[in-house]
């Protein structure tokens, strides 16, 4: 089963960070348009945080796919699970991105 | 004893009992797997009759072949039987019946389970076509988007059809869903690490876990739906504190993945039977499993991309419009794959092989159109059109309907045991082909000229007579090449032409098997050391049956195999199988009747079903065991384990372990909601909250505290040859308690239909209510074993189940205390 976790911990918790981004990008603009907490000028700062703090976990975890304690053994699950450490990291560059670029709550 | 005693031994023991008799209690894999594929293929051919109908109503302008009352019972039935009544069980059919083959073992991880789920199954879409035949079928659109779905615009049954139908429907899903990842996990032949697995295990895999995540938040949704509509409660009224968004979020959250739980088991079908075709190995197989896994992960971010016309904010959209491009990227690393290991081999034009390219072709037009709808300014312009239509069409007719009419013609011979005759299959092909093409090609073409989905009727003017006639025509093509291909199925069951064995020349396990396959799969259990057995070993099927590998002996009507560690394969456990037995169809039908009670709204029906479904759940479960303590098993090869019933983590483990995750996704959906309606919805916060009960936030967490801890130790006092009675007594006491805190938190919650906030608790506290009585029936139960002398500090597997369910029980009443507790403390 450790195999089959090596193989899944980078894009489950791309998953989890990408759901996380969304839903905190929903409630800042929420409250944004309440005008009853943070102004809208706070949503981007966070949003970007929140972004970066997905990149260094999954940088994180691409470290630890290659460390010598953590790593598969050499083969099949060492090399699948290196490969879906990069999707991982890909897909959080990928498409959290927006957080950079895009008008926040418009 | 020679290879025909054993054959005819083994037969007697895992063969269906004779006569009609053996439909209803046969629990094998290959009964099951082909009841599945037979009962799917007759809704593919529902679900193709509704679709002519479609077609003749928009060949002609002011069309009055149906009226728009029946033309909306049309397209939602197709759409609901092609997906879920088709695409879903032929992938379950196909799997419960190759899957222990390939695996090079004799069942699936639960007989009875498997069976169970055929059942629902069958009464489930028995349910929704008998709607159909009265008239009074679902006509909300395959997605039933609220509020057009709720009481006030939808006020007859047929809304309630489908959502109870497909509710039922869907446990036969999660059902297929956890067999196959403790199938695939646990039940391979000795020696076949993950490394050697066939590569449609993998993909199997991978497709149910997503079953497990993707299902849930449509349960949900349907759960929620009908609960508006039977009894008021308004979480998807506006007025109320809903909001109709809240069933799409819940709906995508299931339906886009939905579209790669359809496409990656066709896919696993390809990268199986394409290299055979090549005869070659698959090239890249590591980058396979990657891509399928990413593919699958990736699927579930995207579910917003059906939303893009609902007023997200830009960068919302961005998020999922980047999402549902890099979905592009594992789909093509499959894809180069394929071309790879067709560009290494030898490619023969054998039938499947043209299917293959059928879906190529159509599949790639798919994927791109794909890519053109996900980039947001576009999908604006062809949202809702026939467009989409086509767009759906190529990427579910090209990825799915295609590679599973190869797999039909790739695995017929070891079904039947025979071989084509008549040589119908490649006209059908180019029927098949060329009216699907004629089809759905210019429906791109007439989508963007502005024809929307689901009309009836458009008028002359409107210059769409054309297009529309030619791809109705095309539609008749087409249905004419798929009734062939059913034609030449049935000469083929008829016709006795017989095949020679491993007529493909293809390397897995499967092919080992005699033709037709018998009940037992493997006169002896293979030891795998390659990916491709049969290519390293030519004889293993002689050997096999001569009974040279593992059980090659069989022991009285013991129907036994292995369990081995997930990542070796090295034998771990020994299985004894439950026999033949009722108890399925009955539970089912027992399950159906709560089910249809809830239809006819005859409530105090539901919890009779309900009890009757927890009695038949312990027969159930009675019937497995011993009352003595098994020594170590020999497993031949002078190989030694122990019998599932004397180790810490046995196939019933692992089994809730993953329904557990199924669950706890149904949770983790309920969470979101409340969530959502929270931070979306117009009227929130609620007008009052539930008013803190110091019993409540007392009882609950001391109960929960007090069954876990108070298992953990019936468990570990068991284990030590201790009596686990009192610790199990104790953690009874504690889940009872739960149970009743939370009965009180119902009685002091707020009204739930006057707010979708007092809803949300009420389906909050009736969770945690009826997950307190299952943990306090699971306790009884063991407490009753353990009298009846079925655990013993060597037997010691039941009690390992109970904890995880109290654990979880643990977490969800901690979760629910807060959120039901806290917005009112801290407002």
């Amino acid at each position: 089963m450790t195999d089959l976790l090596r193989i899944l911990i980078s894009p489950v918790v791309w998953l989890a960070a990408f759901s996380a981004v969304y839903g905190l990008h929903g409630v800042l603009c929420e409250i944004s348009i309440d005008g009853t907490g943070y102004s809208r000028a706070w949503a981007r700062p966070m949003l970007v945080g929140a972004f970066a703090l997905a990149l260094l976990v999954q940088m994180g975890l691409l470290a630890l796919l290659y460390s010598t304690s953590f790593q598969a053994r050499p083969g099949f699950a060492r090399t699948v699970s290196r490969t879906s450490g990069w999707v991982g990291l890909v897909a959080t560059i990928w498409t959290l991105f927006p957080t950079l670029a895009v008008t926040a709550c418009g | 004893m020679n290879a025909l005693a054993r054959h005819r031994r083994l037969t007697a023991i895992w063969s269906s009992r004779p006569g009609w008799k053996g439909w209803f209690s046969t629990v094998n894999h290959s009964d099951v797997g082909l009841m599945f594929l037979a009962t799917a293929f007759f809704y593919f051919l529902v679900g193709g009759i509704l679709a002519m109908l479609i077609r003749a109503q928009l060949a002609t302008p002011h069309s009055a072949f149906a009226g728009p009352e029946i033309y909306s019972q049309f397209f939602t039935m197709h759409g609901t039987i092609m997906m879920f009544l088709f695409a879903i069980p032929v992938i379950e059919g196909l799997a419960i019946y190759l899957l222990p083959k390939m695996l090079g073992t004799r069942d699936l991880a639960y007989p009875r389970l498997t069976a169970y789920g055929y059942w629902c199954y069958f009464f489930g879409g028995g349910m929704l076509i008998i709607s159909l035949l009265f008239g009074i079928a679902p006509d909300g659109g395959w997605f039933m988007y609220p509020p057009l779905t709720g009481k006030i615009h939808s006020p007859g049954i047929n809304t309630d059809f489908w959502l109870i139908g497909i509710t039922f429907v869907e446990i036969s899903a999660i059902c297929a869903a956890v067999e196959f990842t403790v199938s695939v996990l646990k039940y391979r032949a000795p020696g076949m690490s993950l490394d050697r697995m066939p590569i449609f295990a993998w993909y199997i895999l991978v497709t149910a876990l997503m079953i497990l995540c993707g299902f849930p938040p449509l349960i949900l949704g349907s759960i929620l739906l009908e609960l508006e509509r039977a009894f008021g409660m308004p979480f998807f009224q506006v007025g109320l504190g809903g909001d109709s968004l809240l069933w799409q979020h819940l709906f995508w959250l299931f339906g886009h993945p939905e579209v790669y739980i359809i496409f990656l088991p066709a896919a696993g079908a390809i990268s199986t039977i394409l290299p055979v075709m090549a005869s070659t190995t698959l090239l890249g197989y590591r980058w396979v499993v990657a891509a399928a896994v990413a593919l699958a992960i990736l699927s579930f971010g995207l579910w917003v991309h059906h939303m893009f016309t609902t007023g997200i904010p830009h960068m919302g959209l961005a998020f999922f419009s980047a999402a549902s491009t890099l979905v592009a990227i594992p789909t093509a690393v499959q894809v180069f794959a394929w071309i790879g290991t067709l560009w290494k081999g030898s490619p023969r034009l054998r039938l499947p092989m043209l299917h293959i390219l059928g879906f190529f072709f159509t599949f790639v037009i798919g994927g791109l159109t794909g890519v053109m709808v996900a980039v947001v300014p576009f999908d604006w312009q062809v949202h809702d059109t026939a467009f989409v239509t086509a767009h759906l069409h190529y990427v579910l007719f090209g990825g799915f309907v295609f590679p599973i009419l190869a797999a039909v013609y790739y695995w017929l011979p070891l079904v039947t045991g025979r071989k084509r005759y008549f040589r119908l299959g490649e006209v059908a092909f180019a029927l098949i082909f060329l009216g699907f093409q004629i089809t759905f090609l210019p429906m791109h073409w007439v989508g963007l000229m502005g024809q929307r989905r689901r009309i009836s009727t458009y008028g002359a003017e409107d210059g769409w007579t054309a297009i529309n006639l030619i791809s109705s025509v095309g539609g008749f093509v087409l249905a004419f090449g798929l009734a062939m291909v059913l034609l030449e199925v049935m000469l083929n069951v008829i016709v006795r032409h017989r095949s020679e064995r491993n007529p493909w020349l293809a390397g897995t396990l499967e092919w080992a098997t005699l033709m037709p396959a018998p009940a037992y799969n493997f006169a002896s259990l293979p030891h795998v050391d390659s990916r491709d057995p049969l290519w390293d070993d030519p004889d293993l099927p002689v050997r096999l049956a001569r009974g040279e590998g593992y059980l090659g002996d069989p022991v009285g009507d013991r129907r036994e195999t292995i369990v081995v560690d997930v990542a070796t394969g090295a034998p771990e456990q020994h299985v004894i199988y439950p026999a033949n037995t009722f108890l399925p169809i009955v539970m089912a039908a027992t399950t159906g009747g709560f089910f249809l009670s809830v239809l006819v709204k005859l409530y105090w029906v539901a919890p009779v079903a309900v009890l009757g479904v927890a009695v038949l759940a312990c027969i159930w479960v009675w019937r497995l065991g011993s009352r003595e303590d098994p020594g170590d098993q020999s497993i031949g090869r002078g190989i030694q384990v122990p019998n599932i019933t004397a180790v810490d983590r046995p196939p019933g483990w692992w089994g809730s372990a993953f329904l557990l995750v199924a669950n706890a996704i149904f949770f983790g959906s309920l969470l979101f909601g409340y969530a959502f309606l929270w931070t979306v919805a117009p009227d929130w916060p609620p007008p009052a909250f539930v008013a803190p009960s110091i019993f409540v936030l007392t009882a609950a967490p001391v109960g929960a505290v007090i069954a876990i801890v108070a298992c953990a130790l019936a468990v570990r006092n068991n284990r030590a040859g201790k009596q686990p009675v009192v610790g199990l007594l104790l953690a009874l006491g504690g889940t009872l308690g739960v149970a009743a805190a939370f009965g009180v938190f119902l009685i002091h919650a707020p009204s739930p239909t006057a707010h979708a906030y007092g809803a949300t608790l009420w389906v909050f506290g009736v969770y945690v209510v009826l997950h307190a009585l299952l943990a306090a029936l699971m306790l009884v139960f063991l407490l009753c074993r353990h009298r009846a002398g079925y655990i013993s500090a060597v037997r010691r597997a039941e009690l390992a189940i109970a904890p995880i369910w109290i654990g979880y029980l643990g977490v969800v009443t901690l979760l629910v205390t807060v959120a039901a507790y806290l917005p009112g403390l801290v407002t």
